[in-house]
């Protein structure tokens, strides 16, 4: 009797907990929520209007340009302006050279940062917390700053207006090797120990083993490479002389101004430039997000 | 023991070198070279005379490099607040919990990976007088002006603000979108049994517990805001009459239109510094943080 009661109150305190958890979660109903929402539906549409705009000019025809924005989204629509882009400009050579020059320099950085991280995280050699504190003074190093000299030092090696002279300057990341040493650290002892013990040589365990543990660090940093090389404006504008090899950032500029009067075919031009991004974008946009929070707040 | 400690050191060689190399031949040899040039008179073609200090002294006196580095001061002085605070607000409408948070999230983001030039010139299209788009739209709702944005000393800062901000807070709501993240759910429950308001909420817990993240956002803010140059320069390209030509730009424009390299790497030397300490700051507050 006395049980069956307790279980009453028992079933009844559940109820009221649960009806008292609701009442929170209708209070927790925010009643400006919808304010709130509106507005972020606001800015996020101001946000990307303008490029939704290029996108929307850039298939308007030939020569267009008009006052009117609601023109800039009804038809006639057509893609003359790739088509004349891509035949009568230097803007496919320019995504060639940025497509190399990220790709090369996400891949070297790779290389020699997980190198240098290798060595520090796991193996034994003199010096060692000397050269990983001298690696970390880079990070209090500002490029824009020293970038003069370095102009100096890459003449010396004759590498202005090269390849070499864009992707060379930009490999040597500390914050890269910080971050994979800490993510190298965190390989579990016993794995490393048993390899080894195994015979296993150190190239071996970094290729084998550390290096595919590590994919999640490798990926965030390929990404943020990527995008800064592709993006990198004042080293290609200072050491590139010849058009061939602009990239893109260094090449819109001055088609805009070439085609000052027009608006398409400039709007074109930039469009193109974009849409790669934008794709990479959408394709990556949970790493990118991921790496910055890792990147940014751990560097 | 020796024996075996070279046995060691011959294994990490391969590993260490090839970042060692690239990295003191392209970060820390132009620390170095640079002193070295500020020291002569130097020209795009060759080394001249060793000049000892006069580049410094020259430096000192010279009215556009008090102007343009004053420039750029101001224009960190604009854009830091602002900049902080629209991330924060970008954080919170992206950290609510609708159908439309990725929308939200996208949106906010996706300038940030846009080039420098593609950015400045949808800016320079959008705020031409006549045909602009802003233009337009301010007619459009009745106001008759014509406002030359890049005409005016003021809206010409007002328009290198907002395009830089519309161009690189997402990076920063997405710090603080980690931050928020990061607040424990318990804090608010147990509040809410205690009646707390959403405000009350917001000011004592979701403030307090940003604090570190936000200290982060700011100090990265202003060490980014120094080193402006690009979209300036494709913007306004340091008009109207330089009121905008930020300290990067004179110093590209003594080194490779006035062929002053030595005084171009002397004035570096300033920029040099202010970023050191800052950098300086943020790296301590970051470890702080951390700890």
């Amino acid at each position: 009797m006395s049980d069956s009661n307790l279980q009453g109150a028992d079933v009844l305190k559940e109820v009221s907990s649960q009806k008292r958890k609701s009442k929170l979660l209708e209070r927790n109903r925010d009643p400006w929520r919808r304010v709130k929402v509106s507005i972020g539906v606001i800015v996020a549409i101001l946000f990307i209007f303008p490029i939704i705009w290029m996108l929307f000019v850039s298939i308007k025809p030939n020569g267009f340009s008009t006052t009117n924005p609601i023109e800039w989204f009804t038809p006639p629509f057509t893609l003359a302006n790739y088509i004349d882009i891509f035949m009568n400009s230097l803007i496919l050579r320019w995504l060639f050279n940025s497509l190399i020059v990220a790709l090369i320099t996400t891949v070297l950085t790779l290389i020699i940062t997980s190198l240098a991280a290798f060595a520090i995280s796991q193996m034994k050699f003199r010096y060692k917390n000397f050269i990983f504190v001298f690696f970390l003074l880079g990070l209090m190093i500002p490029g824009e700053a020293t970038i003069i000299p370095l102009y100096e030092i890459v003449k010396s090696f004759n590498m202005i207006d090269s390849y070499a002279g864009l992707i060379l300057p930009m490999i040597a990341s500390p914050l890269g090797v910080i971050i994979l040493k800490s993510f190298f650290d965190g390989v579990p002892k016993e794995v490393i120990e048993s390899a080894i013990m195994d015979g296993c040589s150190y190239f071996k365990l970094f290729y084998k083993i550390v290096l595919p543990l590590a994919k999640p660090a490798m990926a965030a940093i390929a990404i943020f490479t990527f995008i800064g090389s592709w993006n990198n404006f004042l080293w290609p504008y200072l050491s590139i002389l010849s058009e061939n090899l602009y990239t893109l950032p260094v090449g819109l500029p001055v088609f805009n101004s070439t085609y000052s009067q027009a608006y398409v075919q400039p709007m074109t031009a930039n469009a193109i430039a974009s849409i790669p991004v934008i794709i990479a974008f959408f394709m990556f946009e949970k790493q990118i997000v991921k790496g910055i929070s890792f990147t940014g707040i751990k560097g | 023991m020796n024996k075996k400690l070279w046995a060691h050191d011959f294994k990490a060689i391969p590993f260490l070198l090839p970042f060692f190399v690239a990295y003191v031949i392209f970060t820390i040899l132009p620390i170095f070279k640079g002193l070295e040039m500020s020291l002569y008179d130097w020209t795009l073609v060759r080394k001249l005379d060793f000049v000892g200090l006069a580049n410094y002294k020259e430096m000192f006196i010279d009215p556009h490099f008090w102007r343009t580095l004053w420039n750029t001061t101001l224009f960190v002085i604009l854009t830091t607040p602002t900049m902080v605070l629209l991330a924060l607000g970008l954080a919170l409408l992206a950290n609510m919990n609708t159908k439309l948070q990725t929308f939200f999230r996208g949106s906010f983001f996706l300038p940030s990976i846009l080039s420098v030039a593609v950015i400045s010139f949808l800016a320079i299209f959008m705020l031409q007088p006549y045909s602009g788009l802003i233009n337009t739209v301010l007619h459009t709702i009745g106001i008759e002006a014509e406002p030359f944005w890049m005409a005016d000393k003021t809206l010409a800062w007002v328009s290198i603000v907002v395009v830089t901000l519309w161009w690189t807070v997402g990076f920063n709501m997405v710090l603080f979108l980690a931050g928020l993240q990061d607040i424990p759910e318990s804090l608010y429950e147990a509040s809410e049994i205690d009646g707390a308001t959403r405000w009350k909420q917001f000011r004592h817990i979701t403030l307090p517990q940003l604090m570190p993240i936000g200290r982060v956002v700011l100090l990265l803010q202003i060490l980014g805001s120094y080193k402006v140059f690009a979209q300036i320069l494709l913007i306004t390209g340091g008009g109207p009459g330089g009121a905008t030509r930020p300290l990067i730009q004179y110093i590209y424009e003594v080194g490779f239109t006035q062929n002053n390299l030595g005084y171009a790497a002397t004035m570096s030397y300033a920029l040099f510094f202010i970023l050191l300490i800052l950098s300086i700051i943020q790296l301590r507050n970051q470890r702080m943080g951390e700890s």
